[in-house]
Formats: C-alpha cells, sequence, structure tokens
C-alpha cells in the first residue's frame, strides 16, 4: 500500500469531514455552498488518487473527475441564483428564516 | 244540433256544469231539463209526422252507437223529460233547506241523461251503458243521505239487486248479438228469426229486476230512504221503468212460452205487492209497493201480447206516481214522517195538495175519465183477449182490485185525524210541480187515442173489460176505506207485513251471500295487505341493518385508516421543519445509518 | 514497502494545506476570508493535483476555482455588507451535532481508506500529452454521452439560475 494514496484519501477524508460540518452548521445560504464544495473537492481528491495510483491506464477515472467539476458548476449557479432571488424577496440570505417550506 | 242529441246532452251538460259552477244548481238543472224537454217535443213531432231521426255515433269496430227517435222511443223519451222536469221543479222547493243542492241536482241531472240515453238507444251496447249508468246514478241517488242509519245499506242493497237482475240483460244481449250478428236493436227485431226462450227469460229476469217483480221486490221499498223526488223520479219515468220499457221494446222478438212466462210474473208481483201495499205501515212503501204491482199490471199485458197497453199504463202510472209521490213529499215534510200513524189528518192540514193526491189516487184505481181508467181498461181488454185469458184475466182483476183498496186505505188515513199545522219551506215550487203531474194524470187520457195512432195499432177495448174494470175498482175502494187492511188481509197479514219473504226472501240468498263475500274479500285483502307491510317492514328492517352494519364496518373500516392516515401526516409534518440545516442533518443522520445498515450487513454475511 | 520520496512530501504538503485552509473558511468571522480561504483551500488541491501527476486536472482545478471562488467572494460581499469581518458574530447553529457528524464522517472514510485492501499501486504514471491524448479519446469515445450531457445539463442550469435569479416583471394582466 502506497502512502502517496493513503495521504490523498485521508486528506479527502478530512476535507469531506470540514465540509460535513460547515454544511450542518452555518446559517448562511452562501456559507452552506462553500461546505458542499468542500465534500466535493474531497471526493474529488479521491478521485484523481485512485486514478494515479490504481489505474492510470483507464482514463475513466479522469473523465469523472470533469463530471464532479461539472456537478460542482451547476451547484454554484443554481445556488447564486436561488441565493439572489431570495435576497430580492428578503433582503438576507439567512437560512433560519426560511420556513416557508414548512409543512 | 239535432234535437235527438240535445235531448240527452242538455241535461248532461247540466249535470257537468253544475258541480263545476256550485252556483244556483236547481236553475241549470231545471235549465237542462227544459232544454230537453223541448227537444224531445221537437223530436214527437218530428216522429208523429213520420220522420225517422237517427244518429250513429262512433263505437265499437262494425257496432256503431245509434240514437233513434221512432215513435215509441220519441214518446217515451218526451214522458221521461216532461216528468224529470215537474219532477226537478218539485225538487226546488223540497230541497230548499237541504245544503247539498250542488251534489243532488247533478246527480238528478245525470239520472235523466242516463234515462233519456236509455229511452233513445237504438243498439244494444248503448242501451246497456245506459242500463248501468241509471243504476249507478239510482244507487247515488237513493243513498243521497248516506249520513242516515241504514240509507248505504239500502243504497248498496237496491244497487246488489238490480245488479244480480243485470247478468240476465247481459246474456240476453250478447245471445241476440250473436245470433243476429247486429248490435242494432231494429235489426234485431225485425230480423223475423225470433228469439229463444232462454233470450226471452233472460230478458224478463233483467226486468224483474229493475222493475221490482216477485221476487225481486224487496229493494224497492227500502230505496224510499232517498229523498223524495228521487222516490218519484225513480218510480215514475225512470229506473223502474227501464224493465218494462225493456220488455215493452222487445215484445215482438218473444215467442209465446216467455210472454206467457213474462205474463204470470207480473200477475203474481201485482198481487203479492198490493197485498204487501195494504199491510204497510209507512206511507211512501206504501206507494213504492203500489209500485211494484202496477208494473206487474204492465207486465201482464205484454204477457197477453199487447205492449202498447202496457205502454198506456206506463205512460199514466208516470204522471200518476210521480203526483203520489210528490204529495207524500209535501205531507213528510209538514209531519217529518212518512210512517203512517204519524200522518193521520196530514191530508185536512193542506186541503190543496191533498186534492191532488186524491185525483192522483182515483186515477191510479182506474176511476173514469181520469187517465188510469183508459190505462187499466187496455191492459183488462188485453188480458181477456190472450189465448192465457183464464190465467192473466183473474190477476189482472185482482191487481185492479187491490189498487183500489191500498189506495183508498192510504186515502182514509190521510184524511181522518187531527189538523197539526206545520209550516212547509219552499211549498209553492212543490205544489207547481205537483200541479203539473196532477193535471198530466187527469187529462193523459185525452191524449190516449192519439197516441194509439202514432203507433197505428188500436187496443181493443171490449165493453166487458170496461165493466170488470171499474166494478173492480170500485170494490176495491169501498173495501179500502170502509174496512181497516188489518181486517182485510186476516191471517196473512204478518206475512205481508214481512214482504213474503220467500225462505227468509232474496236477501238470504243473494244480498247475503254478495256481503259475506265482499266482507271474505276484504279480509283477504287485509291480510294481504299485512303480508305486503311485513315484507316492506322486513326490507325496511334489512336495510337497518346493513346501513348499519355499514356505518360501523366499511365506513368505520375507512374512517379509521384516514385517521391513520392523517395522524401519519400530522406525524410526518414535524420532520419537515422547513429549516434547510435541520433538513440536511436529518438527511445526513439517515445516511449513515444506512450506511451501516450496509457496513453489518456486510460484516454479517 | 513503503516509500516515501518527495511525491508523497508534496502530496501531504498541499494536503495539509487544503485541510488548513478549510478549517480556516469555517473559523473566520468575516465572509470575504471564508471565501478566499475556500479559493486557498482549492488550489492547494489543484497543486495536490499536479503533484500526482495529473497536470490537465490540476490546472483546471486551479483555474475553475479561482474563478468560482472570486466570484463567491463578490457574492459575500453583495449579500452581507461586511468587506473587513470587523463584527464578532456566531453565524452557526446546531453546532455539537455538526461536529459530531463531520468528525464521525471522516473517521469513518479514513477507516476505510486504511482498512480497505487496495491492491497494488501503479507507481508511473502516463506522460503528459498521452494523459491529454487519452483523455480526449474517452470523452469523444466512450463516455460521449456522459459528456454531451454534462455539457447540457451546465447550460440548463445557467439559463434556470438566470430565470430563477431575474426580477419579477410587472406584466399587464391580459384578459
Amino acid at each position: 500500500m502506497s502512502p502517496d494514496l493513503l495521504t490523498a484519501l485521508i486528506v479527502g477524508a478530512g476535507l469531506f469531514g470540514i465540509g460535513l460540518y460547515g454544511a450542518l452548521s452555518q446559517t448562511n445560504l452562501v456559507m452552506i455552498m462553500m461546505g458542499v464544495e468542500l465534500i466535493l473537492a474531497g471526493a474529488l481528491v479521491n478521485l484523481v488518487a485512485f486514478w494515479r495510483f490504481l489505474h492510470p491506464e483507464s482514463y475513466a477515472g479522469q473523465m469523472f473527475v470533469l463530471i464532479v467539476m461539472t456537478v460542482m458548476a451547476v451547484e454554484m449557479a443554481v445556488g447564486f441564483g436561488v441565493a439572489i432571488a431570495r435576497f430580492r424577496a428578503r433582503g438576507s440570505v439567512e437560512m433560519e428564516e426560511a420556513r416557508e417550506l414548512k409543512g | 244540433m239535432s234535437p235527438l242529441a240535445l235531448v240527452v246532452l242538455a241535461p248532461l251538460a247540466a249535470a257537468a256544469g253544475i258541480p263545476v259552477l256550485r252556483r244556483a244548481p236547481a236553475m241549470l238543472a231545471l235549465l237542462g231539463a227544459g232544454a230537453g224537454l223541448i227537444a224531445s217535443l221537437v223530436l214527437l213531432a218530428g216522429a208523429s209526422a213520420g220522420l225517422h231521426a237517427a244518429l250513429i255515433l262512433p263505437g265499437l269496430p262494425d257496432m256503431p252507437l245509434r240514437l233513434v227517435g221512432t215513435p215509441l222511443t220519441a214518446l217515451l223519451s218526451t214522458l221521461v223529460a216532461v216528468v224529470g222536469a215537474l219532477v226537478l221543479i218539485y225538487a226546488v222547493g223540497y230541497m230548499k233547506q237541504d245544503d247539498e243542492k250542488v251534489r243532488f241536482f247533478a246527480t238528478m241531472s245525470f239520472f235523466i241523461a242516463a234515462m233519456q240515453t236509455l229511452v233513445l238507444a237504438g243498439d244494444w251496447i248503448l242501451l246497456l251503458a245506459a242500463w248501468e249508468l241509471i243504476g249507478l246514478s239510482s244507487y247515488l241517488l237513493i243513498g243521497f243521505w248516506y249520513r242516515r242509519p241504514d240509507v248505504a245499506s239500502a243504497a248498496t242493497r237496491a244497487f246488489l239487486y238490480t245488479r244480480t237482475a243485470d247478468l240476465g240483460l247481459y246474456a240476453a244481449v250478447f245471445l241476440l248479438i250473436a245470433t243476429t250478428g247486429s248490435s242494432e236493436i231494429a235489426v234485431t227485431l225485425h230480423s223475423g228469426a225470433g228469439a229463444s226462450v232462454a233470450v226471452g227469460l233472460l230478458l224478463l229476469a233483467a226486468a224483474m229486476g229493475k222493475s221490482a217483480q216477485t221476487p225481486l221486490h224487496d229493494w224497492l221499498q227500502r230505496a224510499m230512504a232517498g229523498p223524495t223526488p228521487v222516490s218519484a223520479l225513480l218510480h215514475s219515468a225512470t229506473l223502474v221503468a227501464a224493465g218494462a220499457i225493456l220488455l215493452i221494446r222487445t215484445a215482438p222478438l218473444l215467442p209465446p212460452d216467455a210472454l206467457l212466462a213474462i205474463g204470470i210474473v207480473g200477475g203474481i208481483t201485482t198481487v203479492v205487492t198490493g197485498l204487501i201495499a195494504l199491510a204497510e205501515r209507512d206511507l211512501k212503501r206504501l206507494l213504492a209497493a203500489s209500485t211494484s204491482s202496477q208494473y206487474g199490471l204492465m207486465l201482464v199485458a205484454v204477457g197477453a201480447g199487447v205492449p202498447k197497453a202496457a205502454l198506456l199504463l206506463l205512460i199514466a202510472h208516470a204522471a200518476i206516481k210521480s203526483s203520489l209521490f210528490l204529495g207524500a213529499g209535501v205531507f213528510q215534510h209538514s209531519r217529518h214522517s212518512t210512517r203512517l200513524a204519524d200522518l193521520h189528518g196530514a191530508g185536512r192540514d193542506r186541503p190543496w195538495i191533498f186534492a191532488g193526491f186524491t185525483l192522483a189516487a182515483l186515477a191510479l184505481a182506474g176511476i173514469p175519465p181520469l187517465s188510469g181508467f183508459f190505462a187499466k181498461d187496455a191492459v183488462i181488454a188485453a188480458s181477456l183477449a190472450s189465448s192465457n185469458a183464464r190465467l192473466l184475466a183473474p190477476l189482472a182483476l185482482a191487481g185492479t182490485l187491490l189498487t183500489g183498496a191500498y189506495m183508498a186505505r192510504a186515502l182514509r188515513i190521510l184524511w181522518q185525524g187531527k189538523r197539526r199545522d206545520q209550516p212547509v219551506a219552499g211549498l209553492r215550487w212543490m205544489g207547481a210541480g205537483l200541479a203539473g203531474l196532477v193535471i198530466l194524470a187527469i187529462g193523459l187520457g185525452a191524449a190516449f187515442p192519439f197516441i194509439e195512432t202514432l203507433l197505428a195499432t188500436p187496443v181493443p177495448e171490449p165493453a166487458l173489460a170496461r165493466l170488470l174494470g171499474l166494478s173492480a175498482a170500485l170494490g176495491g175502494l169501498a173495501l179500502g176505506w170502509f174496512i181497516p187492511g188489518r181486517r182485510l188481509l186476516g191471517p196473512l197479514l204478518p206475512w205481508a207485513r214481512q214482504g213474503f219473504a220467500i225462505a227468509g226472501g232474496v236477501d238470504v240468498w243473494i244480498v247475503r251471500p254478495a256481503l259475506t263475500l265482499a266482507r271474505g274479500c276484504e279480509r283477504l285483502e287485509r291480510g294481504l295487505y299485512a303480508g305486503v307491510m311485513a315484507v316492506g317492514r322486513l326490507g325496511l328492517g334489512l336495510g337497518r341493518a346493513v346501513r348499519r352494519s355499514d356505518d360501523q364496518g366499511i365506513d368505520g373500516l375507512i374512517f379509521s385508516l384516514v385517521r391513520g392516515t392523517v395522524n401519519l401526516g400530522n406525524r410526518a409534518r414535524t420532520l419537515q421543519s422547513g429549516l434547510i440545516h435541520r433538513e440536511l442533518a436529518i438527511s445526513v443522520v439517515a445516511t449513515a445509518l444506512i450506511f451501516a445498515v450496509l457496513f453489518v450487513t456486510l460484516l454479517a454475511f | 514497502m513503503a516509500v516515501i520520496t518527495l511525491q508523497t512530501f508534496f502530496i501531504a504538503l498541499f494536503g495539509i494545506a487544503a485541510l488548513w485552509f478549510g478549517v480556516v473558511v469555517f473559523r473566520t468571522s468575516s465572509m470575504m476570508r471564508s471565501a478566499l480561504a475556500l479559493l486557498f483551500s482549492q488550489t492547494a488541491l489543484g497543486a495536490m493535483f499536479l503533484a500526482m501527476q495529473a497536470e490537465f486536472l490540476g490546472v483546471l482545478q486551479i483555474m475553475m476555482m479561482a474563478t468560482e471562488m472570486s466570484i463567491m467572494a463578490i457574492f459575500m460581499v453583495m449579500f452581507m455588507m461586511d468587506p473587513g469581518g470587523l463584527g464578532e458574530m456566531d453565524m452557526t447553529h446546531q453546532k455539537r451535532l455538526s461536529i459530531a457528524a463531520g468528525v464521525i464522517g471522516a473517521l469513518a472514510v479514513s477507516g476505510v481508506a486504511l482498512f480497505a485492501h487496495w491492491g497494488p499501486t501503479a507507481t508511473v504514471a502516463p506522460a503528459a500529452a498521452e494523459q491529454i491524448r487519452g483523455l480526449g479519446t474517452e470523452l469523444l469515445g466512450r463516455s460521449m454521452i456522459i459528456f454531451e450531457t454534462a455539457g447540457v445539463t451546465i447550460l440548463t442550469a445557467m439559463i434556470a439560475a438566470t430565470a430563477v435569479a431575474m426580477p419579477v416583471l410587472q406584466r399587464k394582466k391580459t384578459s
């Protein structure tokens, strides 16, 4: 077992943990999005590490990285769209105040 | 409009209009009757001029309904119209204090219309229909005071008696139509084939029922429960006359054997009901018995083969008997009773009325020159001239004798006694009607030659007949005046008082079985009704049980399901805080749980 | 036999940098600084990709995240009106649960990374040019449908985001 791989995977796990904490604990919509970004970054590290150290001959791993980056971009775009709409409507993006979806 | 139609339609229109307008019923009825009278006089004039009116109405296929205006029918129609109109005039006074004038005059007008239809009917079908209609209207009129005790039962009795006898007419008519193939009366009469004895006897049975011949005479006396104008009309020109009219019209058809039977029935009736009249204790019932007796004489004439004599007596009797009844009605109003015991001296109260009554009574007895004399003569002459003179002549003479006797008895009771003057309402109208009829009763004899030429059959009138008839009448009057009816009858009295009920009378044989049958039917119906109700209740109970099981079973199940779902929803609602971090936390925890479960299963298996 | 090479050193270095800046994202009280910290974290990640010889992906990561995070920083300033992080304010909630979730998640993933049997590791990576060629062949060959789908998805997201963000027009009510 390569220490490179282990290092990369542990970095990914750490990023995932930090992102999860941020997504759960922040009250601001943009901060929550940052948390999500970190989680996805953790996934990215893992994917690159798997490609490099386990299957460098298959480029499907790299392609997967591209897809995750796409997802990050999409998330950012839609997230900011929602944030702008919310800000227009309420003048704030604090999620404590967003209770319209209460059942 | 043809006078033929007007004769029937005028009173019919009155009958229809009175209950609709409910105003001035008496005037409307008089208007209808007057129009009918004029129309029938026009008809009679036409018939005497040799004009035979006929009206064909759509009826059964190949059997149209016909109204015909032959001399005979025109004459009878005039008789009905005259008597009807005069009785209505009388009734205006008689019913002055009754509350239900509308019903009374409507039914009376309907009665006259039905009788005119019967008289003018040119075919058997219409005759049957009219026959039923007069039965119905007489039932309604006899039961007019239906709230009084026994009136309803008297009406039912009259209806049942006549209905039973009517079956004979039905059978006879169907036999006649079947043998001749035509429903027209004239065709049937002139087909030449003649009729069987059976048809004759059936017709006799029908006539016996309607004309109250022995042994079916009982209902007529009970029918006195109706108002007096009804009795007058019933006895003189309408219901009771229908039987005799039927036989007079069909006489040319009948074979000798049937004629003999008719003559014997008539003879027996005239004697038996004459004896009953002698024993009666009620003036109206006495007159009713006398009616049966006179119709018996008419049947004797028919049986002797001279129906024209019967017709003469019918016409004379119509005028006489209605005037007698109208007079009796006045006495009834003045003493509020028709019992002879209460009427002692009633004649002295109203001498003019009593004079009219006396004249009519003498006419009925057959005293010249009153109309009854000529008619009785004709009947006695016919009985003497018949081939069965030995059988018929004594009966006819006995009937004449009894007529004199009971009329004298009635006169004596009315004259002897104290005056008890009581005002009578509407006397003027009653007097007018009575006067008209009495004049007819006196003067109709003068019209007989005209009638004979009209019918083109002279009636034999030998001197012997006149002598015998006159002596019988005078003897009867003397007997009745000087000897009380009770002593005259002797041992026959109790039996006569019971109406010569043979083995309990027809009552036992017809009325009681019919009523028992009706009661049985009612009981059966009640049972069926109860059964139907029970089935209905069962169904209702079943429905209620099903509803309950639905309510508590299926509905309860559904509702508990609904409640469970709603509760679940409410519980799930609390999870839906709408806060993003809360939702995120839930999804993270759930995902962790799923991974844990997967991991555990991975290790376990 | 674990061999600690220069590559390992750089991977660990940039990894620790990425983790450090990741923590900083949620530790500052300024939105601006958070966004910049995230930018640095992502850039460190890109450098880590370079250290793992994935040149194309590393460069792409750095470029994309640089633009993305600067946009995010602009938005933060726009929304929060907090350019300097001068205010001391707590913008967190359910902190205990979040910390527990983050720690447990990180530990679980690390556990998997530690205890999973990864098999033999490759030591030599393809040359950069070869990588680009292989990736291009992959994208326009076997995975073309996925790639195209990703493109269309981005387009859709752009349109959707624009539609959501646009102000509600005061339209005349017809009929």
